[in-house]
Protein backbone atom coordinates (compact mmCIF):
# COMPACT_ATOMS: atom_id res chain seq x y z
CA UNK A 1 0.00 0.00 0.00
CA UNK A 2 1.38 3.34 -0.83
CA UNK A 3 0.91 6.02 1.27
CA UNK A 4 1.12 10.01 0.54
CA UNK A 5 3.06 12.23 2.26
CA UNK A 6 0.60 14.26 3.80
CA UNK A 7 -0.79 10.70 5.46
CA UNK A 8 2.75 10.00 6.66
CA UNK A 9 3.19 13.59 8.06
CA UNK A 10 -0.02 13.20 10.15
CA UNK A 11 -0.03 9.92 11.12
CA UNK A 12 3.55 10.31 12.75
CA UNK A 13 1.62 13.27 14.73
CA UNK A 14 -0.96 11.46 15.95
CA UNK A 15 0.96 8.36 17.18
CA UNK A 16 3.26 10.91 18.94
CA UNK A 17 0.11 13.05 20.37
CA UNK A 18 -0.99 9.55 21.42
CA UNK A 19 1.37 8.16 23.01
CA UNK A 20 3.23 11.49 24.61
CA UNK A 21 -0.34 12.19 26.18
CA UNK A 22 -0.30 8.39 27.62
CA UNK A 23 3.22 9.11 29.42
CA UNK A 24 1.91 12.40 30.43
CA UNK A 25 -1.03 10.64 32.16
CA UNK A 26 1.30 8.05 33.85
CA UNK A 27 3.75 10.34 34.81
CA UNK A 28 0.86 12.67 36.74
CA UNK A 29 -0.42 9.81 38.33
CA UNK A 30 2.81 8.94 39.91
CA UNK A 31 4.34 12.03 40.39
CA UNK A 32 3.11 12.34 44.48
CA UNK A 33 4.39 8.93 45.36
CA UNK A 34 7.81 9.50 43.48
CA UNK A 35 8.10 12.91 45.46
CA UNK A 36 7.63 11.11 48.11
CA UNK A 37 10.38 8.40 47.52
CA UNK A 38 12.73 10.93 46.79
CA UNK A 39 12.13 12.59 49.95
CA UNK A 40 12.61 9.39 51.29
CA UNK A 41 16.01 8.78 49.96
CA UNK A 42 16.56 12.78 50.90
CA UNK A 43 15.95 12.46 54.51
CA UNK A 44 17.80 8.94 54.51
CA UNK A 45 20.88 9.86 53.06
CA UNK A 46 20.74 13.15 56.14
CA UNK A 47 20.30 10.68 58.41
CA UNK A 48 23.52 8.63 57.03
CA UNK A 49 26.15 11.92 57.11
CA UNK A 50 24.86 11.87 60.91
CA UNK A 51 25.56 8.18 61.15
CA UNK A 52 22.29 7.51 62.62
CA UNK A 53 19.98 4.39 62.32
CA UNK A 54 18.84 4.26 58.63
CA UNK A 55 16.73 1.27 58.77
CA UNK A 56 13.07 0.63 59.21
CA UNK A 57 10.26 1.40 57.45
CA UNK A 58 9.40 4.81 55.79
CA UNK A 59 7.70 5.98 58.33
CA UNK A 60 10.07 5.51 61.22
CA UNK A 61 12.56 7.20 59.11
CA UNK A 62 10.44 10.46 58.40
CA UNK A 63 10.02 10.02 62.44
CA UNK A 64 13.53 9.66 63.44
CA UNK A 65 14.38 12.91 61.02
CA UNK A 66 11.46 14.90 62.38
CA UNK A 67 12.84 14.29 66.13
CA UNK A 68 16.66 14.83 65.33
CA UNK A 69 17.12 17.25 62.45
CA UNK A 70 15.88 20.92 61.91
CA UNK A 71 16.36 22.84 58.61
CA UNK A 72 17.81 25.57 59.46
CA UNK A 73 20.34 28.43 57.95
CA UNK A 74 23.66 29.47 60.07
CA UNK A 75 25.42 32.77 58.82
CA UNK A 76 23.35 32.84 55.31
CA UNK A 77 24.41 28.92 54.98
CA UNK A 78 20.72 26.75 53.94
CA UNK A 79 21.74 23.30 55.77
CA UNK A 80 20.57 20.57 58.22
CA UNK A 81 21.28 20.84 61.83
CA UNK A 82 21.52 17.83 64.13
CA UNK A 83 20.57 18.64 67.75
CA UNK A 84 20.17 16.97 71.23
CA UNK A 85 17.18 16.80 72.78
CA UNK A 86 18.58 19.70 74.96
CA UNK A 87 19.07 21.39 71.97
CA UNK A 88 23.05 21.21 71.47
CA UNK A 89 24.46 21.21 68.25
CA UNK A 90 26.18 17.67 67.31
CA UNK A 91 26.30 18.73 63.62
CA UNK A 92 25.35 19.88 60.38
CA UNK A 93 24.96 18.56 57.07
CA UNK A 94 25.95 21.09 54.50
CA UNK A 95 24.79 20.80 50.60
CA UNK A 96 26.89 20.67 48.24
CA UNK A 97 26.69 20.65 44.30
CA UNK A 98 29.94 20.48 41.57
CA UNK A 99 30.45 19.08 38.49
CA UNK A 100 31.51 15.58 38.49
CA UNK A 101 32.82 13.63 35.42
CA UNK A 102 29.84 14.19 33.13
CA UNK A 103 27.01 15.85 35.31
CA UNK A 104 26.99 17.36 38.20
CA UNK A 105 27.41 15.56 41.78
CA UNK A 106 25.33 16.71 44.80
CA UNK A 107 24.83 15.82 48.00
CA UNK A 108 25.73 16.73 51.71
CA UNK A 109 28.84 16.64 53.77
CA UNK A 110 28.32 17.00 57.72
CA UNK A 111 30.66 18.27 59.88
CA UNK A 112 31.05 18.90 63.62
CA UNK A 113 30.02 22.44 65.41
CA UNK A 114 33.91 22.66 66.10
CA UNK A 115 34.49 22.11 62.35
CA UNK A 116 37.10 19.93 63.19
CA UNK A 117 35.34 16.67 62.11
CA UNK A 118 33.65 15.56 58.92
CA UNK A 119 30.84 13.00 60.48
CA UNK A 120 29.91 11.65 57.13
CA UNK A 121 29.38 11.63 52.91
CA UNK A 122 26.55 11.53 51.02
CA UNK A 123 25.65 11.69 47.25
CA UNK A 124 22.00 12.10 46.43
CA UNK A 125 22.47 12.78 42.83
CA UNK A 126 25.36 12.21 40.05
CA UNK A 127 25.59 10.39 36.38
CA UNK A 128 29.14 9.26 36.64
CA UNK A 129 29.84 6.06 34.98
CA UNK A 130 28.10 2.79 36.33
CA UNK A 131 30.78 0.32 38.27
CA UNK A 132 33.55 3.10 37.51
CA UNK A 133 32.44 6.36 39.16
CA UNK A 134 29.30 5.57 40.22
CA UNK A 135 31.51 3.55 42.74
CA UNK A 136 31.59 6.98 45.04
CA UNK A 137 28.11 5.44 46.18
CA UNK A 138 29.48 2.97 47.31
CA UNK A 139 30.54 2.54 51.40
CA UNK A 140 34.26 1.29 50.84
CA UNK A 141 34.60 4.75 49.85
CA UNK A 142 32.25 6.77 51.62
CA UNK A 143 32.92 5.69 54.82
CA UNK A 144 36.51 6.92 54.42
CA UNK A 145 35.27 9.91 55.27
CA UNK A 146 33.74 9.16 58.61
CA UNK A 147 35.16 10.89 61.68
CA UNK A 148 37.89 12.30 59.47
CA UNK A 149 39.68 14.85 61.28
CA UNK A 150 40.14 18.47 59.78
CA UNK A 151 41.04 22.19 60.49
CA UNK A 152 40.56 25.23 59.07
CA UNK A 153 43.79 24.45 56.81
CA UNK A 154 43.09 21.20 55.70
CA UNK A 155 42.75 20.57 51.85
CA UNK A 156 41.87 16.67 50.91
CA UNK A 157 43.97 15.17 49.55
CA UNK A 158 44.36 11.21 48.25
CA UNK A 159 47.18 8.88 49.67
CA UNK A 160 49.80 10.10 51.11
CA UNK A 161 49.45 13.67 50.58
CA UNK A 162 46.60 13.37 52.64
CA UNK A 163 48.23 11.64 55.29
CA UNK A 164 47.02 8.00 53.52
CA UNK A 165 43.36 8.39 55.18
CA UNK A 166 41.80 8.28 52.13
CA UNK A 167 41.98 6.76 49.13
CA UNK A 168 40.73 7.22 45.22
CA UNK A 169 38.62 5.03 43.02
CA UNK A 170 40.89 2.78 40.79
CA UNK A 171 39.88 3.71 37.53
CA UNK A 172 38.27 6.60 38.20
CA UNK A 173 40.66 9.09 38.57
CA UNK A 174 38.67 11.79 37.32
CA UNK A 175 35.29 11.32 39.45
CA UNK A 176 37.55 10.70 42.55
CA UNK A 177 39.29 14.23 41.79
CA UNK A 178 36.05 16.14 40.65
CA UNK A 179 34.59 14.67 43.95
CA UNK A 180 37.36 16.42 46.10
CA UNK A 181 37.61 19.83 44.29
CA UNK A 182 33.71 19.97 45.13
CA UNK A 183 34.50 19.05 48.91
CA UNK A 184 37.76 21.17 49.24
CA UNK A 185 35.94 24.01 47.44
CA UNK A 186 33.01 23.22 50.08
CA UNK A 187 35.49 23.97 52.99
CA UNK A 188 37.21 26.81 51.58
CA UNK A 189 33.58 28.69 50.73
CA UNK A 190 30.47 27.56 52.56
CA UNK A 191 32.02 25.36 56.13
CA UNK A 192 34.88 28.61 56.78
CA UNK A 193 31.75 30.80 56.66
CA UNK A 194 30.30 28.97 59.65
CA UNK A 195 33.96 29.02 61.76
CA UNK A 196 33.03 32.81 62.09
CA UNK A 197 29.84 32.17 62.56
CA UNK A 198 30.77 29.84 65.56
CA UNK A 199 33.46 32.11 66.96
CA UNK A 200 31.36 35.43 66.67
CA UNK B 1 -3.56 -22.08 16.21
CA UNK B 2 -2.49 -24.06 19.34
CA UNK B 3 -0.11 -25.51 16.80
CA UNK B 4 1.30 -21.77 15.92
CA UNK B 5 1.64 -21.48 19.51
CA UNK B 6 3.67 -23.64 20.57
CA UNK B 7 5.91 -23.18 17.90
CA UNK B 8 6.08 -19.60 19.00
CA UNK B 9 6.94 -20.84 22.34
CA UNK B 10 9.77 -23.66 21.70
CA UNK B 11 11.21 -21.01 18.85
CA UNK B 12 11.70 -17.73 21.40
CA UNK B 13 12.79 -19.65 24.54
CA UNK B 14 15.00 -22.18 23.14
CA UNK B 15 15.53 -22.93 19.54
CA UNK B 16 16.10 -19.26 18.44
CA UNK B 17 16.34 -18.01 22.17
CA UNK B 18 17.02 -14.73 21.56
CA UNK B 19 20.97 -14.35 23.83
CA UNK B 20 21.98 -17.37 23.49
CA UNK B 21 21.32 -17.66 19.64
CA UNK B 22 20.58 -14.52 18.23
CA UNK B 23 23.41 -12.95 20.21
CA UNK B 24 21.17 -10.02 21.17
CA UNK B 25 20.73 -8.36 24.37
CA UNK B 26 23.98 -9.37 25.38
CA UNK B 27 24.56 -5.64 26.75
CA UNK B 28 22.19 -6.25 29.59
CA UNK B 29 23.15 -9.64 29.98
CA UNK B 30 25.91 -8.44 30.81
CA UNK B 31 25.32 -5.91 33.10
CA UNK B 32 22.29 -7.19 35.43
CA UNK B 33 23.67 -10.42 35.88
CA UNK B 34 24.93 -10.25 39.25
CA UNK B 35 21.76 -10.52 41.14
CA UNK B 36 18.95 -12.49 40.35
CA UNK B 37 16.57 -10.39 42.05
CA UNK B 38 17.86 -7.49 39.84
CA UNK B 39 17.99 -10.17 36.48
CA UNK B 40 14.21 -10.78 37.41
CA UNK B 41 12.99 -7.29 37.33
CA UNK B 42 15.15 -7.14 34.37
CA UNK B 43 13.68 -9.55 32.47
CA UNK B 44 10.25 -9.35 33.24
CA UNK B 45 10.50 -5.27 32.14
CA UNK B 46 11.82 -6.19 29.01
CA UNK B 47 9.20 -8.92 28.57
CA UNK B 48 6.49 -6.58 29.08
CA UNK B 49 7.77 -4.20 26.63
CA UNK B 50 8.52 -6.59 24.02
CA UNK B 51 5.21 -8.25 24.34
CA UNK B 52 2.92 -4.66 24.35
CA UNK B 53 5.56 -2.99 21.42
CA UNK B 54 4.81 -5.95 19.68
CA UNK B 55 1.10 -5.83 19.76
CA UNK B 56 0.85 -2.21 19.45
CA UNK B 57 2.92 -2.36 16.21
CA UNK B 58 1.04 -5.36 14.98
CA UNK B 59 -2.24 -3.49 15.42
CA UNK B 60 -0.66 -0.56 13.58
CA UNK B 61 0.97 -2.50 11.18
CA UNK B 62 -1.28 -1.92 8.24
CA UNK B 63 -1.02 2.01 9.18
CA UNK B 64 2.19 2.54 9.92
CA UNK B 65 3.78 4.29 6.39
CA UNK B 66 6.47 1.96 5.21
CA UNK B 67 9.66 4.33 4.90
CA UNK B 68 8.85 5.60 8.60
CA UNK B 69 8.38 2.37 10.35
CA UNK B 70 11.23 2.09 12.66
CA UNK B 71 10.74 5.86 13.51
CA UNK B 72 7.27 4.77 14.74
CA UNK B 73 8.48 1.50 16.44
CA UNK B 74 11.45 3.09 18.12
CA UNK B 75 8.55 5.57 19.35
CA UNK B 76 6.24 2.93 20.61
CA UNK B 77 9.08 1.16 22.38
CA UNK B 78 10.54 3.93 23.97
CA UNK B 79 6.77 5.08 25.06
CA UNK B 80 6.33 1.46 27.07
CA UNK B 81 10.03 1.98 28.28
CA UNK B 82 9.33 5.17 30.18
CA UNK B 83 6.08 4.02 31.94
CA UNK B 84 8.04 0.42 33.24
CA UNK B 85 10.88 3.50 34.38
CA UNK B 86 7.71 5.33 36.03
CA UNK B 87 6.28 2.07 37.44
CA UNK B 88 9.91 1.05 38.82
CA UNK B 89 10.64 4.50 40.33
CA UNK B 90 7.39 5.02 41.79
CA UNK B 91 6.98 1.35 43.58
CA UNK B 92 9.94 -0.52 43.53
CA UNK B 93 12.76 2.53 43.94
CA UNK B 94 15.23 -0.54 45.51
CA UNK B 95 15.40 -1.75 42.18
CA UNK B 96 14.91 0.98 40.39
CA UNK B 97 18.66 2.18 41.44
CA UNK B 98 20.31 -1.13 41.47
CA UNK B 99 19.12 -1.31 37.76
CA UNK B 100 19.98 2.81 36.94
CA UNK B 101 20.20 3.58 33.65
CA UNK B 102 19.70 -0.13 32.33
CA UNK B 103 16.11 0.35 32.30
CA UNK B 104 16.52 3.22 29.85
CA UNK B 105 18.72 1.40 27.59
CA UNK B 106 16.00 -1.08 27.19
CA UNK B 107 14.85 1.67 24.60
CA UNK B 108 17.89 -0.17 22.85
CA UNK B 109 17.56 -3.32 23.42
CA UNK B 110 17.65 -5.51 19.65
CA UNK B 111 15.61 -7.57 21.10
CA UNK B 112 12.68 -5.66 21.04
CA UNK B 113 13.57 -3.59 17.48
CA UNK B 114 14.31 -7.35 16.02
CA UNK B 115 10.82 -8.88 17.19
CA UNK B 116 9.32 -5.47 16.23
CA UNK B 117 10.71 -5.74 12.58
CA UNK B 118 11.00 -9.45 12.23
CA UNK B 119 7.38 -10.44 13.29
CA UNK B 120 5.03 -7.97 14.88
CA UNK B 121 5.22 -6.07 11.64
CA UNK B 122 4.21 -8.79 9.37
CA UNK B 123 1.46 -11.04 11.72
CA UNK B 124 -1.74 -10.65 13.53
CA UNK B 125 -1.60 -8.72 16.82
CA UNK B 126 -2.04 -11.53 19.22
CA UNK B 127 0.39 -13.83 17.97
CA UNK B 128 3.00 -11.24 17.93
CA UNK B 129 2.12 -10.25 21.13
CA UNK B 130 3.38 -14.00 22.40
CA UNK B 131 5.98 -13.71 20.43
CA UNK B 132 7.12 -10.83 21.99
CA UNK B 133 6.45 -12.44 25.32
CA UNK B 134 7.87 -15.75 24.81
CA UNK B 135 11.00 -13.57 23.22
CA UNK B 136 11.25 -11.93 26.67
CA UNK B 137 10.50 -15.24 28.68
CA UNK B 138 13.51 -16.71 26.82
CA UNK B 139 15.78 -13.53 27.62
CA UNK B 140 14.67 -13.87 31.68
CA UNK B 141 15.85 -17.72 31.51
CA UNK B 142 19.63 -17.05 30.63
CA UNK B 143 19.78 -14.01 32.94
CA UNK B 144 18.71 -16.05 35.74
CA UNK B 145 20.72 -18.86 34.59
CA UNK B 146 23.35 -16.73 34.32
CA UNK B 147 22.51 -14.60 37.64
CA UNK B 148 21.78 -17.86 39.41
CA UNK B 149 25.91 -18.31 39.00
CA UNK B 150 27.00 -15.17 39.49
CA UNK B 151 24.83 -14.59 42.38
CA UNK B 152 25.16 -18.20 44.38
CA UNK B 153 29.14 -18.74 43.60
CA UNK B 154 29.82 -14.48 44.07
CA UNK B 155 27.84 -14.06 47.01
CA UNK B 156 26.42 -17.37 48.43
CA UNK B 157 23.22 -16.23 48.31
CA UNK B 158 20.11 -17.53 46.05
CA UNK B 159 17.39 -14.26 45.36
CA UNK B 160 19.38 -12.55 48.67
CA UNK B 161 18.36 -15.32 50.41
CA UNK B 162 21.93 -17.40 51.85
CA UNK B 163 22.22 -20.49 50.52
CA UNK B 164 25.92 -21.07 51.18
CA UNK B 165 25.67 -24.37 52.86
CA UNK B 166 29.19 -26.01 51.74
CA UNK B 167 30.97 -22.87 53.10
CA UNK B 168 32.64 -21.99 50.45
CA UNK B 169 35.00 -19.08 49.63
CA UNK B 170 32.71 -16.65 47.50
CA UNK B 171 34.45 -15.59 44.35
CA UNK B 172 34.73 -11.65 43.69
CA UNK B 173 35.38 -12.34 40.17
CA UNK B 174 31.50 -14.04 39.80
CA UNK B 175 30.12 -9.98 40.97
CA UNK B 176 32.37 -8.54 38.75
CA UNK B 177 31.74 -7.92 35.07
CA UNK B 178 34.11 -10.19 33.79
CA UNK B 179 31.97 -13.28 35.24
CA UNK B 180 29.52 -12.81 33.20
CA UNK B 181 31.48 -12.60 29.81
CA UNK B 182 32.62 -16.28 30.69
CA UNK B 183 29.27 -17.82 31.53
CA UNK B 184 27.79 -16.07 28.36
CA UNK B 185 30.73 -17.38 26.06
CA UNK B 186 29.85 -20.95 27.80
CA UNK B 187 26.14 -20.98 27.93
CA UNK B 188 26.16 -20.08 24.03
CA UNK B 189 29.21 -22.68 23.04
CA UNK B 190 27.11 -25.47 25.09
CA UNK B 191 23.96 -24.43 23.01
CA UNK B 192 25.57 -24.13 19.85
CA UNK B 193 26.83 -27.45 20.41
CA UNK B 194 23.43 -28.84 20.84
CA UNK B 195 21.83 -27.12 17.54
CA UNK B 196 24.71 -26.67 15.43
CA UNK B 197 27.27 -29.48 15.93
CA UNK B 198 30.01 -29.21 14.04
CA UNK B 199 29.05 -26.11 12.05
CA UNK B 200 32.13 -23.75 12.09
CA UNK B 201 34.67 -26.59 11.64
CA UNK B 202 37.11 -25.90 8.83
CA UNK B 203 36.45 -29.47 7.12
Amino acid sequence: MKKGRIYTVVFMLIVSAVFTLLLAGADAFYRPKIEENDLLAERTAILYVFDLDQSGSSAEILERFEKNIKQTSVSGVELYEYASAEGETIAWAVPFTGAGLWGSISGYMGVSPDLDRITGLVFTNHSETPGLGGRIDELTYREQFRDLQITAETTLAYGEDGGGQIDAITGATSTSNAVLRILNQLLDDTISKLEVANNG
Amino acid sequence: MAEKIKEVISRNVWKENQVLRQILGICSSLAVTNLMTNSLVMGLGLTFVTAFSSLTISLLRNAIPHRIRMIVQTLIIAAYVILVDIFLKANMTDISNALGPYVGLIITNCIIMGRAEAYAQKNPPLISMLDGFFAGIGYTVVLLIISLFREYLGFGTIFGFDANFLGFETWTIMVMPPAAFFLIGALIWITSNIFAPGKGKKS
